[in-house]
C-alpha cells in the first residue's frame, strides 16, 4: 500500500508552481508554511493564494486525525520489514551454526564407529573368513542413523555389504571410511565404508526454521501493538489536541493547549505545546492590542469629526461675532486716533467693544463678560443689543447712566432680577465719552479701569469695583460717578480687559502674571509710534512674555488719543 | 448632639484648577496654584457646599483659609467671593476666622486683587502675605 501521506489524493498539484513565492526557482527561499504542511501531509483542502495567513479549515482534515494515522502506518510499514528481515536472518544464522555442529558430530561418530570396527576386523587373513566378523559388523546397524556398511579386501573387491548404499541424495549421507590395518607400518588389508543418514538432522533444522519464523511473527506482532499503542498515547493523542487548539486559534479563540490529561506527551511535543501556548499568549496580546488600537483610532476619528464640526461651527460663530463688532474706523470723524486689539481665546469670546459717533460724541465701550468662548460670546450679544437700545432708544449719553442701564438690562435679560435664574454671569465694563467740543473725556467704569500714559507717567482711573449683571445682594446698588478726564497733548488713553495684563510668563521663581504695570511699561516704551503700530508691538511683546505658556483669557485693548489737528501739541 | 468630624477635601492641582486642601478637623483650608476652570461653578460649587456645612456646626475652633493663587479668572474671583462671604458671616458671629492672601513679591495683579477682597472683610482677619521667591 502506498501511504496516503506522501500524496494526499485530495490535494491538487499546483499548476502554477514556478510562480509561487519561495519555490524551488528561488532556491534558498524560506519554505512556506503551506509547503511544510503539505510535506507533513497536513493539507486536505485545495490551496488558495495568500496561504501565509491563517485560513479556517486548513487544519480541519488533520484535526480529524486521518493523516496522523497515516503517519503511524508509514512508520510501521517502514520499520516492520527491516525488523522482520533482521530477526529471520538471525534465526537462520543460528540454525545454520547448529546444523553444522550436528553434522560435524555425526561425522565424528561415523569415523569412530568405522575406526573401531576396522580395528576389530583387521586380521591378516580376515577376508578368507569374513563370516567370523559379520556379528561385529552387524552391531553397526544398531545405530538408528545407520544406512550401510561395506567391507572390501585389499584388492578392492566387496567382501561383505549390509544395508543399501543409497543413491542420489548424498547430502543427507555421512560416509566414513577406515582402512583395515593389522599393524602399523603394514599395507592395509582392506577397507570399511560406513554410511549413516543425516535425515534426522534435516527434520530438526526444518523444525527450527518454522520456530524461528513463528517467533519472528510473534515478535513483530508484539512490536506493532506496543509501538502503535505508545505512539498513539504519547504522540498522536497530544498532537491531535495540539491541532484542535490550533484550529481554535485559527478562529481567534485564544485557547492554550492543555496536555496534563491522562496521556503524558513526549518531551518534544511537550516543548512544542509550551511554545504554542506562548505563541497563543503573544497572539492574544497582539490581537487585543490591535483591537484596542482600532478602537482608539475609531475614537480618534470620531473626535476629529466632532472637533471639525465644533471648529466649523465656532468659525461661523466668529464671523457672526465679528460682524457685530463695529468698524475700527468708526470714530475717524471725531478727531480720534483709535487702534484696537481684539483677540478672543477661542475664536469667539466674552470680550466686546463698541465704537460709535453719536451726536458729535465719540462713544467707546469695552466689556469683559464672564466666561469666554461660546458662553462669553452669547453674553456679548446681549450687551450689544442692550447698548444699541441704550444709545439709540433711550439716548443716554452719560457714562454712568449707560452703565446703570446696561446693568439693569443685562440682569433683566438673564433673569437675575429675582425671577429665579441660575445665571451668575455679568461683565466688567468701561465707558468713555469723547467730547470733542469741550475737549474732554468722561469716563465711568464697572470693574474696568481707564489707563492713561503721559510722558511715561501711568494713571489708572478705576471705576466701581463690582461689575454689571450678577444677581444682586439685598440693597446692593451700582454706584459710580462720571469722571471727567482732561485731555492733554501727549496723552494716550487705554481701555483694556484683564486678559491683556493676565499673561502668565517668566521662569519658575519669578513665574507670574505680567500685570498692569508690565503692560503699561510696554505701552510706555512705544508712545512715539502710531497707535496701530503700538498695539502691534504690544501683541508681539505679550507673545514673547508668555513663552511656552498658554493664554489665559480673551483680550481686548482699545487705544485712543486725539489727533494733532484737534489738539495741537503745546509748543 | 456630638459633632461629626467632616471628611477633608483634597484635590490635586491641574493646569486649570488649584490644589484644594480643606482639612476641616484642623480648621485649615487651603487653595494653591491657578484657577481658571472652564466651569468655575462646577468646580467651586461642592467646595462652597462643604464649607457651608462645616460652618453650620457651631464650634469654637479657629479657622484659617490660605489662598495662594498665581492666576484666577473672573469666574473664579466670583467663586472666591462666595467662599469668603460665609467665612465673614461666621466671623461676624464671633468665630475666629483668618484669611491669608498669599502673593509673590512683585505680583501686583494678585496683590491688588487681595486688597480688593480685603475691603469686603470687617470681622474676619485678612492677612496679606508677601512671598519672596525661594
Amino acid at each position: 500500500m502506498k501511504p496516503e501521506i506522501l500524496a494526499p489524493a485530495s490535494t491538487p498539484v499546483p499548476t502554477d508552481a514556478p510562480l509561487r513565492r519561495g519555490g524551488s526557482l528561488r532556491g534558498a527561499g524560506p519554505r512556506r508554511s503551506s509547503e511544510f504542511l503539505k510535506a507533513a501531509g497536513f493539507l486536505d483542502v485545495p490551496q488558495a493564494d495568500g496561504a501565509d495567513t491563517m485560513r479556517p479549515g486548513a487544519l480541519r482534515g488533520s484535526a480529524r486525525g486521518r493523516d496522523l494515522d497515516s503517519l503511524a502506518h508509514t512508520l510501521f510499514l517502514r520499520i516492520y520489514p527491516v525488523i522482520a528481515v533482521v530477526v529471520l536472518v538471525t534465526q537462520i544464522g543460528i540454525a545454520w551454526v547448529n546444523y553444522s555442529d550436528q553434522i560435524r558430530l555425526y561425522k565424528e561418530r561415523a569415523d569412530l564407529m568405522a575406526a573401531l570396527s576396522a580395528k576389530a576386523i583387521a586380521r591378516p587373513d580376515w577376508s578368507a573368513t569374513p563370516e567370523i566378523y559379520r556379528q561385529q559388523v552387524q552391531a553397526l546397524t544398531l545405530d538408528p542413523a545407520f544406512r550401510s556398511v561395506t567391507l572390501r579386501n585389499a584388492a578392492g573387491a566387496v567382501v561383505m555389504s549390509i544395508g543399501d548404499m543409497p543413491r542420489g541424495r548424498t547430502f543427507e549421507l555421512i560416509i566414513s571410511q577406515a582402512d583395515l590395518v593389522a599393524a602399523s607400518g603394514t599395507a592395509p588389508l582392506g577397507r570399511l565404508t560406513l554410511a549413516i543418514s543425516a535425515e534426522a538432522l534435516r527434520g530438526n533444522a526444518e523444525k527450527q526454521a518454522i520456530l524461528a519464523l513463528v517467533t519472528s511473527l510473534i515478535l513483530m506482532l508484539v512490536f506493532v501493538v506496543t509501538l502503535h499503542a505508545n505512539v498513539r498515547r504519547h504522540v498522536l493523542a497530544p498532537l491531535k489536541r495540539l491541532l484542535l487548539a490550533m484550529r481554535e486559534v485559527e478562529h481567534k479563540r485564544w485557547v492554550p493547549v492543555d496536555l496534563d490529561g491522562e496521556f503524558r506527551a513526549s518531551n518534544e511535543i511537550d516543548v512544542i505545546s509550551q511554545a504554542f501556548n506562548r505563541m497563543v499568549d503573544g497572539l492574544r496580546t497582539g490581537d487585543e492590542a490591535k483591537q484596542l488600537l482600532q478602537q482608539l483610532e475609531q475614537a480618534h476619528a470620531k473626535l476629529a469629526d466632532a472637533n471639525r464640526f465644533v471648529m466649523e461651527s465656532i468659525g461661523y460663530a466668529r464671523r457672526i461675532q465679528s460682524s457685530v463688532l463695529p468698524e475700527r474706523s468708526a470714530l475717524a470723524g471725531t478727531g480720534l486716533e483709535v487702534a484696537v486689539l481684539w483677540e478672543p481665546l477661542h475664536l469667539v469670546g466674552g470680550d466686546y467693544f463698541w465704537l460709535e459717533e453719536v451726536d458729535g460724541l465719540g462713544i467707546l465701550v469695552v466689556a469683559d463678560c464672564t466666561g469666554h468662548g461660546v458662553p462669553g460670546a452669547f453674553l456679548t450679544l446681549i450687551v450689544a443689543t442692550a447698548l444699541d437700545r441704550i444709545l439709540h432708544e433711550r439716548r443716554l449719553r452719560a457714562p454712568t447712566d449707560i452703565l446703570r442701564a446696561l446693568d439693569t438690562m443685562v440682569r433683566a435679560q438673564l433673569r437675575q432680577d429675582g425671577r429665579g435664574s441660575e445665571s451668575d454671569d455679568g461683565l466688567d465694563c468701561g465707558v468713555c465719552i469723547w467730547d470733542r467740543a469741550n475737549v474732554e473725556i468722561r469716563f465711568a467704569g464697572a470693574g474696568l479701569a481707564l489707563t492713561t500714559v503721559t510722558d511715561g507717567v501711568v494713571t489708572r482711573i478705576k471705576g466701581a469695583k463690582r461689575g454689571l449683571g450678577y444677581p444682586q445682594r439685598a440693597g446692593e446698588q451700582f454706584a459710580s460717578v462720571d469722571v471727567v478726564v482732561p485731555v492733554t497733548p501727549g496723552t494716550t488713553y487705554y481701555l483694556m480687559t484683564d486678559g491683556i495684563s493676565d499673561q502668565m510668563g517668566g521662569l519658575k521663581p519669578t513665574r507670574r502674571l505680567l500685570g498692569h504695570r508690565g503692560v503699561t511699561d510696554i505701552l510706555g516704551a512705544h508712545q512715539a509710534l502710531p497707535l496701530a503700530e503700538q498695539v502691534a508691538a504690544l501683541e508681539t511683546e505679550l507673545v514673547a512674555y508668555r513663552g511656552g505658556e498658554a493664554r489665559r483669557d480673551d483680550m481686548t485693548l482699545v487705544a485712543f488719543r486725539p489727533t494733532p489737528e484737534v489738539l495741537p501739541a503745546v509748543a | 448632639m456630638g459633632s461629626q468630624p467632616m471628611d477633608p477635601i483634597r484635590l490635586a492641582p491641574t493646569d486649570r484648577s488649584p490644589l484644594v486642601d480643606f482639612d476641616f478637623e484642623a480648621g485649615h483650608l487651603q487653595l494653591r496654584g491657578e484657577s481658571y476652570p472652564e466651569d468655575a461653578a462646577a468646580f467651586f460649587g461642592p467646595l462652597l457646599q462643604a464649607l457651608r456645612g462645616y460652618l453650620a456646626e457651631p464650634s469654637p475652633d479657629p479657622i484659617t483659609f490660605e489662598v495662594g493663587l498665581a492666576y484666577f479668572n473672573s469666574s473664579s474671583a466670583k467663586a472666591l467671593m462666595n467662599l469668603f462671604m460665609p467665612l465673614e458671616d461666621a466671623a461676624a458671629e464671633g468665630r475666629s476666622v483668618t484669611v491669608r492672601w498669599l502673593f509673590a513679591d512683585g505680583d501686583e495683579t494678585i496683590e491688588e486683587a487681595g486688597e480688593d477682597f480685603a475691603a469686603d472683610f470687617s470681622s474676619a482677619r485678612f492677612e496679606m502675605v508677601r512671598e519672596q521667591p525661594a
